[in-house]
């Protein structure tokens, strides 16, 4: 009897909880017809399912006031949706992939992740952290992105870009004019740039400003030179799975041209000490006159040391592939997670990013280009920017960073940078460690390399 | 009886579930992904191949090295702070801000020390400012962009960060000894180094030893703060540590079996060192007990 009585009222308590427990959603639509029109539920934001899209991105760091954008974005999103809010984390760069990475194996974290172009997108595809969006995006929209097909591969779209980030070659002209050199016709041949940095040498300035302590422009430097014997980034696609050899002279070429500038005395000599960033502030601050630079870094330099101060030029040539004379530039971008349980809404959101008011107020917001036609181009008024905008959408070619195996990135051009500068390596044994770096990864990661091989067809 | 026999079992039984939670199951995890490899996107497992790819990378070699390199770094720390300790026991004038201001870098954070010693060794920083003004310049080296200097000026660091726990360890055990331990070799006429030598040293043997196993498992596992903040592994590879080398593999290069497999090594060979310093700990605990 007692246990009868037990077990009576353990039912009426289970009777009691489980309605308690239910899910919030299933309580709005019991209160909402009093509120909302029976002709239209579905509009009727109040009544959705309540949904929180997590965002991890960068960005801030090479395009200040993108935070503040995103936030406003966020809100204004809010607001039409008031279903759907939003948490957005703010990564370092030293946390974006490993941070991720981390999420990716427990196949938890964010909705929406930020991804630079290229492999660093890609890669993900091909461990299943990120879904193709090109169905969840209706199809005009693609028309007007930006630089797409760094995040295409096997017929599919993996993200959308964001923004552009490009590599001119930034001088002072004040400093060129100081040395005898005209600023309005800066260096457009590898000759050229030796015979100004001999000029500037002359007048005490340091011509070109860099710092590859931390590597990463020993990338940059390799995106920016290693280009120019070729038509392609496939060709560096591959010589990384081994249908081409990195010892072949027109891919050791830029080690050599690297090396020239070096002997010409066109760096700061204690390039080997500093981080890029430490390098960059040479230029800023008006210590030497060029700079391998970024342009979504221009609008924030402008303000330190005057756009007058700010000129901007190809790199000059040496080779005559078709690489040598375009514009390197990626678009920085999104992807969707595959454990997302809401890719749509995520999608939806990446496409309200790229409404012209929106593409607008990035542009106002950063002074950086979005990746999108849809820019009043009216607002661009500074030459610098305007310039910046013929290029990218005229003659913008690929970052080759993004088209190689980041082992290769790491162990060959960020340790043979540091080499060469050191004094520690020539170029045919720069050329031979890029070699034997990439031949490693094939060893190593026969997945991925299978997976490159594909995306280069 | 049979029920007494495993009761203690039953109480130390939540803790040693937390515990194989805790250390145990990523332990093991880490040894399976170790052994295994992604094909076609799906695991498989591959015995020690993993391990063997390590022994063919150059960079894994050369991490190695480096850390073995590392190693020499333990007996300068221990003999500085020994003798600093024994200076300070003296009670020189001012000892007590000496003994601070020695253990203050040791409460620096790793990050903070490796920025502020970026840019004392620029090729434009501080130290070859100072040694321009004073007329060395022939002595201004480019200390972390120079392949042969970068590991040596690390080390300087590692040393100058760890020394004041020595000292500290060692001074603490040095005011614990008995004062007449040293006046009994006095009055039997022993001089200055007589006296370090056959009381001081002798006193500290344990706390050396301790010491010494804890500054060898610094340098073998503990590093990578150092490396990442002043030389990021470089130049070309000069710094580049076995930890480091994990993080490089797990997350830049999507490797994680091959970053689990030298996880593993690293592991083991600390782990030699644990057990080495708990068996000499208990033997100090013997030795005072007795």
């Amino acid at each position: 009897m007692r246990s009868t009585i037990r077990v009576l009222s353990l039912l009426a308590l289970l009777a009691l909880l489980i309605p308690a427990c239910a899910a919030p959603a299933t309580e709005v639509p019991a209160e909402a017809p009093a509120e909302a029109p029976a002709e239209a539920p579905a509009e009727a934001p109040a009544e959705a399912e309540p949904i929180k899209l997590t965002i991890w991105w960068w960005g801030e760091q090479e395009a200040p006031g993108a935070e503040a954008w995103l936030n406003e974005t966020m809100a204004l999103y809010t607001e039409a949706n008031p279903n759907i809010t939003f948490e957005a984390v703010l990564q370092s760069t030293d946390t974006l992939i490993p941070a991720f990475q981390s999420a990716a194996a427990a196949k938890e974290g964010p909705d929406i992740q930020y991804f630079w172009g290229g492999v660093w997108t890609i890669e993900n595809a091909w461990t299943d952290a990120i879904i193709p969006v090109d169905d969840l995006i209706p199809a005009d929209e693609w028309d007007h992105y930006l630089n797409v097909f760094e995040r295409q591969y096997d017929g599919k779209t993996w993200g959308v870009p964001w923004y552009m980030s490009g590599n001119p070659v930034v001088f002072n002209p004040e400093l060129f004019t100081q040395a005898g050199l005209d600023p309005n016709a800066p260096p457009a041949t590898w000759d050229e740039l030796l015979v100004a940095c001999d000029k500037l040498r002359a007048v005490d300035v340091v011509p070109i400003a860099g710092g590859v302590k931390d590597g990463w422009f020993g990338g940059w430097l390799f995106s920016i030179l290693a280009r120019q014997p070729h038509d392609s980034e496939k060709a560096f696609m591959q010589a990384s799975v081994g249908q081409a050899s990195y010892t072949e002279p027109k891919f050791t070429e830029w080690w050599g041209r690297l090396q020239e500038l070096k002997d010409r005395g066109c760096w700061n000599e204690d390039i080997g000490s500093l981080d890029y960033q430490q390098g960059q502030d040479l230029f800023v601050t008006g210590k030497a006159a060029m700079l391998f630079g970024n342009d979504t870094f221009l609008a924030g330099w402008a303000e330190t040391m005057g756009w007058d101060k700010i000129g901007l030029m190809l790199t000059p040539q040496y080779g005559s592939g078709e690489l040598a004379d375009d514009y390197i530039v990626t678009a920085q971008g999104w992807g969707i997670t595959s454990w997302s349980d809401y890719p749509q809404e995520a999608a939806d959101f990446l496409v309200f990013m790229h409404t012209p008011d929106r593409v607008n107020a990035w542009f106002e917001a950063t002074g950086v280009l979005p990746a999108d036609d849809r820019l009043d181009t009216s607002l661009i008024t500074q030459p610098q920017l305007q310039q910046v905008y013929e290029w990218d959408t005229t003659r913008g070619g690929p970052n080759l960073e993004n088209f190689i195996p980041s082992m290769m990135d790491e162990q060959a051009n960020f340790a043979g940078v540091q080499l060469l500068f050191a004094g520690d390596a020539t170029r045919e044994e720069l050329g031979q460690l890029t070699e034997d770096v990439n031949a490693k990864w094939r060893e190593q990661n026969p997945d991925a390399a299978a997976n490159f091989e594909n995306w280069i067809e | 009886m049979q029920y007494r026999k495993h009761e203690p079992w039953l109480y130390l039984a939540p803790a040693l579930v937390m515990l194989l939670a805790v250390f145990g199951y990523p332990v093991v995890r880490l040894i399976i992904l170790s052994l295994q490899r992604p094909q076609g996107g799906v695991p498989i497992f591959v015995g020690l191949g993993n391990y063997q790819l390590l022994f063919r990378d150059d960079v894994f070699l050369q991490a190695v090295s480096n850390n073995l390199k590392l190693l020499l770094t333990v007996p300068v720390t221990v003999g500085l702070a020994l003798v600093l300790a024994v200076f300070l026991f003296e009670r020189i004038k001012g000892w007590r801000l000496y003994r601070m201001t020695l253990f203050l870098p040791y409460l620096l954070p790793i990050a903070a020390v490796g920025l502020v010693f970026s840019y004392i060794f620029q090729l434009s920083g501080v130290l070859n400012d100072f040694l321009n003004a004073v007329g060395a310049g022939a002595l201004a080296q480019d200390w972390l962009g120079s392949t042969s200097l970068a590991l040596p000026t690390v080390m300087f660091v590692i040393i100058w960060k760890e020394v004041g726990f020595g000292v500290v360890l060692f001074l603490a055990r040095l005011m614990s000894v008995e004062e007449e331990l040293f006046d009994a070799a006095r009055v039997d006429g022993a001089n200055w180094w007589q006296l370090q030598r056959h009381v001081t040293v002798p006193q500290l043997a344990t706390v050396i030893e301790f010491f010494t196993v804890i500054s060898i498992i610094t340098v073998l596992s503990w590093v990578f703060g150092y490396v990442f903040v002043m030389t990021s592994g470089g130049p070309g590879n000069a710094t580049m540590v076995t930890e480091l080398y994990v993080y490089l593999m797990g997350f830049r290069y999507n490797q994680m079996n091959l970053a689990a497999a030298v996880s593993v090594l690293l592991l083991l060979v600390t782990g030699v060192f644990i057990f080495l310093e708990l068996r000499l700990r208990e033997r100090s605990d013997l030795g005072l007990a007795s």
